[in-house]
């Protein structure tokens, strides 16, 4: 990160190769279709070539913040759309039910995000459902709730049970969040 | 909507950090926590739960041409080679390290150092040098981290505070802040108080505020990463485009 924050491109390309695949993935999740999901990819790395200087060491690993940039990003996107009508494809998205294509299964090696999913897998689906609305598709509570034709403190309670469930996960193990 | 009280900020938190507020009640969170700071910890704690979602994603290779076009962009901007000081260079010489990590004014205390243990062996005294560099270089490398953890805060200078008024901004999360103002007179009738960031020549239109008390957090609802400034003025009710009075306020956000 000293390197890109002085303007190396070359020191920013070998951050580019090593997050830029988590980014993109963090994106499609998002977007649902690959145009859109290397244009949020292509403004969030602009975004971290010129802030650089905003990473702060201490608050976030480079790949939180990078993550959380391209999220950001991902949520400009959706809620410039001038049609919100994608929330049942997207509930029907969020269900369980994907599998990692053959291409992609050594990635899944990758002990930390193989820890997450299993720690989100211990969750409810009502309540996985939600944490993945909210996260991934930029929906307020109230939209979720109208949409899911679900009480709004249903919904925030929901989410409250879903991420302390994640928290007790790592807290069961002793283990730090990642 | 209510406003923000302990029962109410508890019921959102996890909305909050899961960006499930409405851009409103979010502002109206942001600002409770910043008047709030013993709280911030706690949502810190919770970002870092919702942030797991982020990791839980199938991976997906990107497209080749993603990379080319990125860098492309990347590469027009870059600095020269020759201009970019790399750390491993400063590795090549010590000395050279040296002057660079610590300065003349601690390379003269260095050097009386030096002088004082001059009765030891010249073994001895590389060694203890070398100690010395390593725990000043340490120290220096330690410093911005330290600095750089928690909210950043940039104190406003201007007419306004010449009157009694105080001013910071607080950088909030990655590309969020919010001004805290103390003692701002209230604005004129029919006049209230604008934000502005500023990039180059450019004055971005970033909220207004009201002053009720003695003291007012104005979320800043444009990203202040990068920017030349951060400006109060005194507009008409509504706001402006332009800034069309003078700056109350000015703090510099580029180091």
């Amino acid at each position: 990160m000293p390197l890109v924050e002085v303007g190396d491109a070359e020191a920013f390309a070998a951050l580019y190769d090593r997050h830029g695949r988590m980014a993109y993935s963090l994106a499609y999740r998002m977007m649902g279709e690959e145009q859109e999901a290397e244009d949020v990819v292509q403004e969030a790395f602009v975004k971290v070539w010129r802030s650089a200087g905003g990473y702060r060491v201490g608050r976030a690993s480079v790949r939180t913040w990078i993550l959380s940039i391209v999220r950001n990003r991902g949520i400009d996107h959706i809620r410039s759309r001038a049609s919100r009508g994608r929330m049942q494809d997207e509930v029907e998205v969020s269900a369980p039910t994907s599998e990692p294509s053959e291409a992609f299964a050594e990635a899944w090696r990758n002990t930390q995000q193989e820890q997450v999913r299993e720690a989100l897998n211990t969750l409810p689906h009502e309540q996985l459902k939600i944490l993945e609305l909210s996260y991934f598709s930029g929906h307020t509570h109230a939209e979720i709730a109208e949409h899911l034709e679900l009480p709004l403190g249903t919904v925030k309670g929901r989410m409250r049970l879903g991420l302390q469930k994640l928290r007790d996960y790592y807290q069961a193990r002793g283990e730090a969040v990642p | 909507m209510n406003s923000m009280d302990r029962e109410r900020f508890e019921d959102l938190k996890d909305s909050y950090v899961l960006g499930a507020l409405p851009e409103e009640e979010r502002m109206e969170f942001e600002r409770y926590l910043v008047a709030h700071p013993d709280l911030q910890a706690e949502i810190e704690e919770l970002s870092t739960i919702a942030r797991l979602l982020a990791l839980s994603v199938w991976e997906q290779e990107p497209a080749p041409e993603l990379r080319r076009r990125i860098m492309d962009t990347v590469e027009a901007e870059a600095v020269h080679p020759a201009e970019v000081v790399h750390p491993r260079a400063r590795r090549r010489s010590w000395l050279a390290g040296l002057w660079e990590a610590v300065g003349p004014r601690d390379l003269a205390l260095v050097a009386a150092a030096m002088l004082v243990i001059g009765l030891f062996s010249w073994s001895m005294l590389l060694q203890g040098e070398v100690r010395e560099l390593q725990g000043r270089v340490r120290s220096l490398q330690s410093q911005p981290q330290e600095q750089s953890q928690g909210p950043q805060m940039i104190a406003l200078g201007g007419a306004g505070t010449e009157q009694g008024a105080r001013a910071e901004l607080i950088t909030f999360e990655d590309d969020r802040a919010v001004l805290v103002a103390e003692n701002m007179p209230p604005a004129p009738e029919g006049k209230t108080y604008q934000i502005w960031v500023i990039r180059g020549d450019t004055p971005q239109p970033s909220g207004l505020f009201e002053p009720k008390g003695d003291s007012i957090a104005g979320v800043v609802e444009k990203p202040v990463e990068g920017a030349d400034a951060v400006a109060v003025t005194i507009e008409p009710k509504g706001g402006s485009k332009k800034p069309t009075t003078d700056p109350m306020l000015v703090g510099k956000v580029k180091a």
